[in-house]
């Protein structure tokens, strides 16, 4: 597995604990004027770096997102696929292995060409969007994603995926599912900004830093302290994948 | 399969590209295919061929049609199909896609048009069922070589471009490794063609039974069996030696599966019996047609919801059951009721007989 190249810029985003320290004059500010560190303005480049070692688990992102974005029952943007290792070098059978996913935000992304009407782009920030007044519903954009992010909302028979909370971003507050991290995994910011706290970790992580599927040179813009290489790509494991039953369309 | 590792947690992804997909490609690999093998009997005019070539036609002509509507209702957003042409976007093969059908289809249309118009204006004037628009179609019912032949170009062309990009759309999802191979075009070519001549082959045995039309089209069926089985092996050599990565990752992902090995022993059977009947009964028509249609059709549902239950991050595989609603089982028959209605139609105005008896004279004695 390789690592990552070492990300560029700084970031300036705020890790959830610098953010709730500024809660209050967040709060306190909102109707006078934008939070300058975190507004969108087009120079940042938001981006994601989990920290495996630090998420339990416990599927609060998982949630959230599915709270804060209407994802319809069945669908997910983001989840934190589980797995059961059996261990050799411990005295416990088997050990828990988890890793947050979600769109990744590529800086190179496959769903952007195939897209036949232009409705999926590459924001300014680095957020990859669709355009749901232009997309068609066609799908080939949830072929191309290499990381099974995209599904049809049956609910809008569109392309739908993570946005970063694009959303929440713009309005100066972090994504859902880093603001519920109950671990801290999920450290959410700008790599422009050099001082960030998610440029700061990144920078320190840079020896242990991976992507998903980096031989597809997707340049993804969601990285992983903590990932092991067993799991970067498909998983070559015991299937027991749940499907939501009785729903349409499952 | 590594025993060690257990997944407990995840979502499974389901298919995106319904059955209607599946419809689509079949049908439009059809009238491609049939599109080509009309030329020989109507442009080239080559002895033997006439009557092949006509019925030929007519398979392209009804499979063209219906195909698009299976391709709109693929569409989650079917309302919107116009945004193909206000927003072209050039590094999309689907893109292109919205343009050629269209080339193909008028291509088809004007020059089945051409080819049947003397066929529609003794329909008029024997005053069978429709005769009254019959007549308004042959307008005239002249016959223009020159306008046929340009049709047919065009319409050759547009075929062409529709295989194209066909192929080329499914092939180049790095995504999915069963889909990113370059013999991939190739084997929704040979298939489709294949499918074509059987389908020649059914409108043969169910109108005049023409045993040297028969046997002319049975050993261009077990050429294509021919290809088929080369360009598979070939498949299977670059991914067990290694040669090509990416043919070794797409066996690879299939490989350990029972339902992969079973579909993949029940494609190279089906294909052999095809070629062995077609070489050593060529006279067997009606069920090597079947064959040659069932490949047609079953390859084309193994890589699209076949391909779609194999999940690009997460462990095993997942499990596809048909739905009986519009976006399963009901697709599947929509689109054969579709097929059918057409069928009806056209041959009400083009006898079936008529169109495989191949010169006009000939049927119309």
């Amino acid at each position: 597995m390789k690592s990552c190249s070492p990300p560029q810029a700084t970031p300036a985003s705020p890790s959830r604990r610098n953010f709730l320290r500024g809660v209050p004059v967040v709060t306190a500010a909102a109707a006078v004027a934008p939070t300058p560190a975190i507004a969108s303005t087009g120079k940042h480049q938001w981006a994601m770096l989990i920290d495996v070692r630090k998420c339990i688990g416990c599927q609060a992102c998982t949630v959230s997102c599915i709270q804060e974005n209407a994802v319809p029952e069945g669908s997910f943007r983001t989840v934190v696929s589980t797995y059961s290792v059996k261990l050799t070098d411990s005295a416990q059978p088997a050990g828990t292995y988890v890793l947050p996913r979600l769109c990744n935000h590529c800086d190179n992304p496959p769903c952007i060409p195939v897209c036949p009407v232009s409705a999926t782009y590459k924001r300014e920030d680095g957020i990859v969007a669709v355009d749901g007044d232009r997309c068609v519903g066609c799908a080939y954009c949830v072929q191309a994603c290499p990381y099974d992010a995209r599904f049809i909302n049956h609910e809008t028979n569109k392309a739908d995926k993570c946005t970063f909370c694009a959303h929440r971003v713009d309005a100066g507050l972090l994504p859902a599912c880093v603001e519920t991290c109950v671990g801290g995994a999920r450290i959410f910011g700008d790599i422009n900004d050099p001082e960030s706290e998610l440029a700061r970790r990144l920078k320190e992580a840079q020896p242990q830093l991976k992507v998903l599927k980096p031989e597809l040179e997707t340049a993804p813009r969601v990285f992983y302290i903590g990932l092991d290489e067993r799991f970067t790509g498909k998983v070559e494991g015991q299937g027991t994948l749940w499907k939501p039953r009785n729903l349409p369309h499952a | 399969m590594n025993p060690n590792i257990v997944e407990t947690i995840n979502v499974a992804r389901e298919v995106a590209w319904l059955p209607w997909a599946v419809q689509y490609f079949f049908l439009i690999g059809l009238s491609y295919g049939a599109c080509l093998l009309s030329l020989p009997g109507i442009v080239f005019r080559r002895p033997g061929w006439a009557g092949i070539s006509r019925l030929a036609l007519l398979g392209a002509l009804v499979c063209g049609l219906a195909a698009p509507v299976a391709l709109l209702a693929d569409l989650h957003q079917p309302g919107r199909f116009w945004h193909f042409y206000a927003y072209f976007t050039p590094t999309s093969w689907m893109s292109w896609g919205a343009f050629f059908i269209p080339v193909y289809l008028g291509g088809l249309l004007t020059y089945a048009w051409l080819a049947f118009r003397p066929d529609l204006a003794r329909h008029a004037q024997g005053g069978g069922k429709l005769a009254g628009l019959a007549g308004v179609l042959a307008y005239g019912g002249h016959e223009s070589r020159g306008a046929l032949k340009a049709a047919a170009l065009l319409a050759f062309v547009g075929a062409a471009l529709v295989a194209l990009y066909t192929g080329a759309e499914v092939a180049v999802v790095q995504a999915r490794p069963l889909w990113n191979t370059p013999l991939l075009p190739l084997q929704f070519f040979i298939t489709a063609f294949a499918g074509a001549v059987g389908l020649a082959l059914l409108f043969n045995r169910f109108s005049v039974r023409d045993a040297a039309a028969n046997r002319r089209m049975a050993g261009v069926l077990a050429a294509t069996q021919v290809v088929a089985l080369a360009v598979g092996a070939l498949w299977l050599a670059l991914g067990v030696s290694g040669i090509s990565p990416v043919h070794a990752q797409a066996l690879a992902e299939v490989g350990p599966s029972a339902n992969w090995q079973l579909s993949a022993a029940w494609a190279v059977a089906a294909t052999v019996l095809t070629l062995v009947l077609a070489w050593k009964w060529p006279g067997s028509g009606l069920l090597i047609g079947l064959l040659a249609l069932h490949s047609a059709w079953m390859m084309r549902w193994s890589i699209f919801i076949g391909g779609q239950e194999v999940p690009k991050t997460g462990a095993g595989y997942y499990t596809y059951s048909l739905p009986l609603g519009p976006e399963g089982l009901m697709g599947i028959v929509g689109t054969a009721g579709l097929w059918v209605f057409l069928f009806i139609l056209i041959t009400t105005l083009l006898p079936l007989d008529r169109l495989a008896a191949g010169n006009t004279d000939k049927a119309a004695a």
